[in-house]
């Protein structure tokens, strides 16, 4: 069915449009005929009202012949010729009408013959103008359904993927430990998998509690706890009414990798991350704040991290999920602020 | 057998860790100092005289690239790092030694055997403008310049760079009013340098565009910009022609 009938305003703006378009085509017959208003109004009526229906064919016509794939010959034939059946029939309905009318106003007949070129011109213009809407249409939604394809793609990729550099890292670090201290060379091994495994489990939903996510969180921190030592602090303070709402995955993660690569490491002395989670009202509000060094190099930190977790949120909340950051002399500060849903339906 | 004085530079402990216990079982190598970040090891470097030196890529204060520019190339390097695809394709090309962690006894000891070999040959570094270029991957250019004077490392963030001037082997880099000099050429610095941002205006003269006030007549051939601060820089026909060209295409 066509889209129009989907919506009711669809279908009223639809109708709504037709009134200046028959006016118009009113007027064109009353002056090429020599018509009265009136008269002009009462003959085109059933005519116009049958072209408003029929100028959504090509919904039909346009999806058979897709603009790539037709040859332009056959495309333009095609719909030329539909264009001038429906251009016959609706001067045909003109004709039935006038002879109706005819029957009071005896010259009425005469007087339309002259006006039959224009209206016959007219219908073929609109159904033609009705083609290329409708092409639009399917280009615009086609384009649509493109992008909704690669941000779904996109996204699948972001929550696959360990930072190479993380990984590499710990496993140097589970290497050193293993001449040394072989049982916390096997803690940390375990503590990797764990990490791994769950961000492979939970990447694949669409949405998990947000303790879930949080203890993604603490187990990742466990691991470059091992690697950063001493340099690495962790200070949480977390209020347990966020525990069961649902979020999207590797949300929080992120930006405490963030917090690491781009503040803690950075400074010889390393520093303490700062985690706050609060449930204000429906929403939950993280905020990160972690040290860094402003003198740091900043090749190649545009915060990656951010950005997808950014458009993450904008793909799934639209405005009502923010994420904020502040710099606040040799601290950095990340808000973030996303609805608390419960036992959302759609766990695809 | 000639005595190797090595230095790690890394800032995590279990890597530094790992390097101490591969190097214990080299007789012929003496570990004479760690470092845990770019600073240090460029002190490390003027104190301690090391012949060899295994360098982290990513640390605090300087990274691996800067520590390598600023302690000359009389010293063998071997790179270790963890991942990054760019700078594994950079060492490839320069002929760089490097470690990828987490690295095998065997592997490690491949790269100590070319170093030791490099050292009798007294093979140089190879230019450290090139492998950072190639380094920082596509797109990316130098965001600050280091410069050793003694023991003392200066950062020039290269948006508060006002012109670079060649002066035979160094450049001098004019920042707020105060010249830098640098052993490097011109045309390396100019290679690393955004294209839309820093022009070279002479054979011997490179501007920040920001900091460019007007352009005024010189001689026939030459003109004059005159930088924001006041200072003169002569700028060839050749050199207007690049910034023409540039200041219409914004």
């Amino acid at each position: 069915m066509h889209p129009l009938f989907r919506s009711r305003i669809a279908l009223l703006s639809y109708l709504a449009a037709w009134i200046p378009i028959g006016c118009m085509f009113g007027a064109m017959v009353s002056i090429s005929g020599g018509l009265t208003w009136s008269e002009s109004a009462v003959v085109t009526f059933p005519g116009v009202l049958a072209l408003v229906v029929l100028v959504l064919t090509p919904w039909y016509t346009c999806r058979a012949l897709p603009l790539r794939s037709t040859p332009p010959a056959k495309l333009i034939l095609t719909h030329l010729v539909v264009a001038m059946c429906v251009s016959t029939a609706i001067v045909l309905v003109d004709k039935i009408s006038v002879a109706v009318f005819g029957l009071w106003l005896p010259d009425l007949r005469g007087r339309f013959h002259g006006a039959i070129p224009v209206a016959a011109f007219m219908v073929l213009l609109i159904y033609l103008l009705s083609v290329a809407l409708h092409y639009t249409l399917f280009a615009v939604e086609s384009s649509k359904q493109a992008e909704v394809v690669s941000r779904e793609a996109e996204l699948k990729a972001l929550k696959a993927q360990v930072n190479p550099h993380f990984l590499f890292n710990s496993l140097n670090s589970i290497s050193a430990l293993t001449a040394t201290n072989p049982t916390a060379a096997r803690d940390m091994c375990i503590r990797l998998s764990d990490f791994l495994r769950s961000s492979l489990r939970l990447g694949e939903r669409t949405s998990i509690p947000f303790a879930e996510e949080l203890a993604l969180t603490k187990t990742y921190l466990e691991v470059e706890q091992i690697r950063f030592g001493k340099k690495l602090k962790v200070w949480n303070d977390l209020d347990p009414a966020c525990d069961d709402c649902e979020v999207p995955p590797l949300l929080v993660q992120p930006l405490i990798e963030n917090a690491i690569k781009h503040g803690v490491a950075t400074l010889v002395d390393g520093g303490e991350i700062a985690i706050r989670g609060r449930k204000i009202q429906n929403m939950i509000c993280v905020v990160i704040e972690n040290p860094f060094d402003p003198d740091a190099p900043v090749a190649r930190k545009n915060g990656f991290g951010l950005v997808s977790v950014r458009n993450r949120l904008h793909a799934r909340y639209g405005n009502a999920g923010r994420l904020e950051t502040e710099v606040n002399q040799n601290r950095y500060r990340v808000i973030l602020t996303v609805p608390c849903e419960r036992h959302r339906q759609s766990a695809i | 057998m000639k005595q190797i004085r090595a230095l790690i530079v890394d800032d995590e402990d279990l890597a530094r860790q790992i390097l101490r216990e591969y190097l214990s079982e080299e007789r012929d190598v003496e570990v004479v100092g760690e470092c845990t970040n770019g600073f240090d090891a460029v002190k490390a470097v003027t104190e301690l005289k090391p012949d060899l030196l295994f360098l982290d890529v990513q640390m605090p204060k300087l990274d691996g690239f800067e520590v390598l520019d600023l302690v000359g190339t009389e010293i063998a390097v071997v790179f270790v790092t963890a991942y990054d695809q760019y700078a594994m394709k950079a060492f490839d090309a320069a002929a760089v030694d490097y470690l990828l962690k987490p690295f095998e006894l065997e592997r490690f000891r491949t790269a100590l055997q070319r170093s030791r070999r490099r050292l009798e040959e007294k093979t140089p570094s190879p230019a450290v403008d090139d492998l950072r270029r190639a380094a920082s991957g596509p797109g990316q250019h130098l965001q600050r310049i280091v410069i050793r004077d003694n023991a003392r490392v200066h950062i020039i963030p290269v948006d508060q760079l006002d012109y670079v001037e060649a002066e035979d082997d160094y450049i001098g880099l004019h920042t707020g009013g105060k010249k830098y000099l640098k052993q490097q050429t011109i045309s390396s610095l100019e290679a690393s340098l955004d294209p839309a941002r820093f022009i070279r205006v002479h054979r011997s003269f490179i501007i920040n565009l920001d900091k460019l006030g007007k352009i005024e007549p010189y001689t026939k051939d030459t003109k004059l910009a005159v930088l924001t601060d006041g200072s003169q820089v002569p700028v060839s026909r050749a050199g207007y022609m690049r910034l023409r060209e540039l200041v219409d295409s914004k």
